[in-house]
């Protein structure tokens, strides 16, 4: 039944009852996913990398870094509008360039590289919270206990026993548990910087020394710290020269480049509203967390003491022999143990609402790459609950072994710097798919809700493509370039390599079985002809 | 003998997922071609007549004025390939049908009955002199009154509530009606309706279960083939990140009873996947037609008791 809508000038549509015609993922849905995704910890966790560019300014870094991912946000968007589909970059560089290219791609950008992630999710955690709880409660037999081999490799087995059982149960109740993250978490951080902000730099001074007394027995720890971190260490927040400060956008990028992490997870996108919308909402959540991250160093540099927060990074392991946490230094200005923790504990929440992603997207890329036969059937199968449990599988084992290898050798740590390295390829594959969408594959582009404005006969969307791809290609070369990165080893190299050989050897035998079976991979993603 | 069977469903008024799917049979090397139901659009574009040649329209929030009759031309079948019914009107035309809820109906009718026409047309000039069996069935969107619009074509055989025989002794049993939806749409009705309903045509098949090939709009309950946003009734929104599974309890009970060697659905564009109940092989292709990309499955049956080699396709 037709149903008469707004009035008639301007008319758009007159649309009939039928199914599927509803309003989609909302805008603040959106924001929170990606908030989560640029999480603010792991900005701040990140922050020590400046240490390592003592000539560059942290604080234009995050500035800079973020105005050019605004571009990958509109890209990403972009692709969200045109193609709005399950297994996001897999399905993107699959119909845009080839099956290969976008199987290689999205298999160590969305799977293998994310089995790295998990030590890191679980270093962030403890080292930032975890452990600084169990010292203000005296349960340092735990957090020492956290630092040893088997402390490392059991909280990674937690973050991989948490992601794989939210993934299980569905994510309708993790949430309603985001939802309340966020608040909770939020409020803990107007709290931490209202604290930073009233605290004089004498005042931290005594407090970190009382705290360090109390917690390490260190006598006079500030200038303990500042003496650890040798001379060599930044003096202020803005002062840089331009290349160094370039030279830390890479590092940036362990935070800032994730606000498309939710991507595959937007609605159906029906009109050049939704494609603003979920501009506002990656956007959102990539410029508010920024915001935040860049307040958090300014204060902290106010308060600390700039020079004394780069030390306390740059010290790691030197005092007291664990990772300084600033959050935890933060917490340490109110000398009450139970606001220390309970505000520890409020700011967790920000970590632990972002855990559920990291094994939500490479599910899905599985199940895509199953359902083009690319992998076996089985690959996405469910239980009778919906469970992926072979998808899971996938990632929980190989997950496990590279978390014991993490733990209990002393070379694999250090190739988990690739984990930025390798998504930051897969993202290029989809601004480079993007950039060349219009001429590549034309309908698509023609029927999507963008923007089809030109520069110079180029569609702007084009252009902004264009600029993201520059950006992540500045990034690589300098990854590859420069050692201070800790990728252009030969042995992070091989394992890239191993990786990206792996993905095309998956494909490769696929693409030989699927051929004798009569039904050529190549097919599924080739257009049908029109006329 | 191998029958190379593709499957596509929900293209919703998409003029480009139509012919696509039509073309199909020859890019896939198909032998058999089965389309899932909802054929028609869920809009109408009124292009204004501002005279003197010249013609305005917006659509997905963009605006185009042009002047001559084959960018008229262009822009219709832009938004035909878009799913929509383009319909030129004067502005008092425009004003009539939002303020006259028959005079819209009526312009609404004429243009899908019209397009359909129009497909069967195209697709018997296309499938002419070959020996490919196109089968169509409607889905919940579709009014009963293009049942008999298909069934004037030379080429295209009509499932609804039908049993089809296929090559190599296979049956397709096809029902488009679902269990009830928020949309209140022209083909659904209650559980209890809806398995009566199928197994009223299932009645009708004399193939074994191993040759039987279901073809039901409603993805069956309960699983990766009918997960959905969950929404509001009332609103017609999305609730945050729930989602929810909406198939058919009716659909699930008789594949699970019939055990058919394959079941085909659609209805759920976002729930693409393959799952096995059983002996069955479900499998829901999903739909892009919103991208003007048809979304099928290529499924080979080989005179096994099971499936053994499908693969989703995006074309």
């Amino acid at each position: 039944m037709a149903t008469p809508t707004s009035p008639p000038v301007d008319q758009q549509l007159f649309v009939r009852k039928a199914s599927g015609l509803i309003k989609g993922w909302s805008s603040i849905d959106g924001f929170r996913y990606s908030f989560f995704s640029v999480n603010l910890f792991l900005g701040i966790y990140g922050s020590y990398y400046a240490s390592t560019v003592p000539g560059g300014s942290l604080f234009w870094a995050i500035v800079v870094t973020t105005v050019i991912v605004v571009t990958g946000v509109l890209v990403y968007a972009g692709l969200i509008a045109a193609m709005p589909r399950a297994g996001g970059d897999y399905v993107w560089q699959t119909r845009i360039f080839n099956s290969p290219i976008g199987f290689v791609l999205a298999a160590c950008g969305w799977w293998f590289i994310l089995w790295q992630w998990i030590p890191i999710y679980a270093s962030l955690t403890v080292g930032s919270f975890i452990k600084p709880i169990f010292r203000i409660i005296g349960f340092n037999g735990g957090a020492d206990w956290l630092s040893s081999k088997n402390g490392i490799f059991i909280s990674s087995l937690c973050v991989i026993a948490v992601a794989s059982l939210l993934v299980a149960i569905g994510m309708k109740a993790y949430a309603k548990f985001q939802v309340w993250a966020v608040i909770i978490g939020l409020v803990g951080f107007v709290a931490a910087l209202i604290i930073l902000a009233v605290t004089s730099k004498h005042g931290f001074q005594n407090a970190f020394n009382r705290e360090s007394l109390k917690l390490y027995g260190t006598k006079d720890a500030y200038n303990g710290v500042v003496k650890a971190g040798g001379t060599g260490q930044p003096s202020g927040v803005f002062s840089g020269s331009i290349w160094p400060t370039l030279q830390l956008v890479p590092f940036m990028c362990f935070w800032l480049l994730w606000p498309n992490w939710g991507a595959t997870l937007y609605g159906e996108v029906r009109g050049a509203k939704d494609f603003r919308k979920n501009v506002y909402a990656m956007g959102g959540g990539l410029l508010s967390a920024a915001f935040l991250g860049l307040i958090f160093i300014l204060l902290i540099a106010k308060t600390m003491g700039y020079h004394f927060f780069m030390a306390s990074q740059a010290s790691q392991g030197v005092y007291a022999s664990e990772y300084l946490s600033p959050v935890a230094m933060v917490t340490w200005i109110v000398n009450s143990p139970a606001i220390q923790v309970l505000l520890l504990v409020m700011l967790s929440l920000i970590v632990f609402g972002w855990w559920g992603t990291v094994f939500l997207s490479s599910t899905r890329v599985i199940f895509a790459a199953a359902f083009d036969r690319i992998l076996p059937e089985k690959a996405a199968a469910v239980t009778s609950g919906g469970v992926p449990w072979v998808a899971l599988l996938l990632m929980a084992i190989p997950s496990a072994v590279v978390s014991a290898l993490y733990a209990y050798t002393t070379w694999f740590a250090r190739l988990t710097y690739d984990a930025t390295l390798v998504i930051a390829v897969t993202f290029l594959g989809s601004g480079l798919a993007f950039m060349i969408m219009p001429w590549r594959t034309k309908g698509i582009w023609a029927s999507s809700a963008l923007p089809k404005k030109k520069i110079l006969g180029i569609p702007w969307m084009s252009v902004i493509a264009g600029i993201y791809s520059a950006f992540l290609i500045f990034n690589l070369v300098l990854w590859l370039k420069d050692a201070v990165y800790g990728v252009n080893d030969w042995k992070s190299l091989v394992f890239m390599g191993c990786l990206y050989a792996g993905a095309l050897l998956i494909w490769v035998i696929a693409a030989i079985t699927r051929r004798r079976q009569g039904m050529p991979l190549e097919a599924v993603a080739k257009e049908i002809p029109v006329e | 003998m191998k029958v190379r069977l593709f499957f596509a469903t929900d293209v919703h008024g998409s003029e480009v997922c139509w012919r696509k799917f039509i073309n199909s049979a020859k890019h896939y090397d198909a032998d058999v071609l089965i389309l899932g139901g909802d054929m028609t659009g869920k809009a109408v574009v009124p292009i204004v007549d501002l005279g003197s040649g010249r013609y305005r329209y917006s659509m997905q929030d963009q605006r185009h004025e042009f002047q001559s009759a084959e960018e008229l031309a262009g822009h219709k079948r832009l938004i035909r390939d878009h799913g929509y019914y383009p319909v030129v009107m004067t502005e008092d035309g425009v004003r009539e049908c939002s303020q006259d809820e028959s005079k819209l109906e009526a312009v609404f009718e004429r243009a899908r009955l019209d397009t359909i026409a129009e497909w069967i047309a195209w697709a018997d000039e296309k499938l002419a002199d070959t020996k490919i069996q196109c089968i169509v069935c409607p889905g919940n969107d579709d009014k009963h009154d293009i049942d008999a619009i298909l069934a004037t074509s030379s080429r295209i055989m009509v499932g609804e509530g039908n049993v089809i025989d296929m090559p190599d002794k296979y049956q397709l049993v096809s029902s488009g009606w679902t269990n009830l939806t928020p949309w209140d749409t022209p083909c659904e009705e209650d559980e209890d309706s809806l398995r009566t309903r199928i197994e009223a045509v299932v009645a009708q098949a004399t193939a074994p279960p191993e040759r039987l090939v279901f073809g039901l709009h409603a993805p069956p309950y309960d699983t990766a083939l009918d997960v959905a946003p969950k929404i509001d009734w009332e609103t017609l929104t999305v609730q945050g990140q729930d989602q929810a599974h909406v198939g058919s309890t009716a659909v699930r009970a008789v594949i699970e009873e019939v055990q058919p060697l394959l079941s085909l659905h659609g209805h759920i564009h976002e729930s693409r996947a393959a799952v096995r109940l059983g002996r069955t092989l479900a499998i829901n292709p999903g739909s892009s037609y919103v991208e003007g990309v048809l979304s099928g499955v290529l499924v080979e049956l080989e005179g096994k008791d099971k499936v053994k080699r499908y693969r989703l396709t995006s074309g």
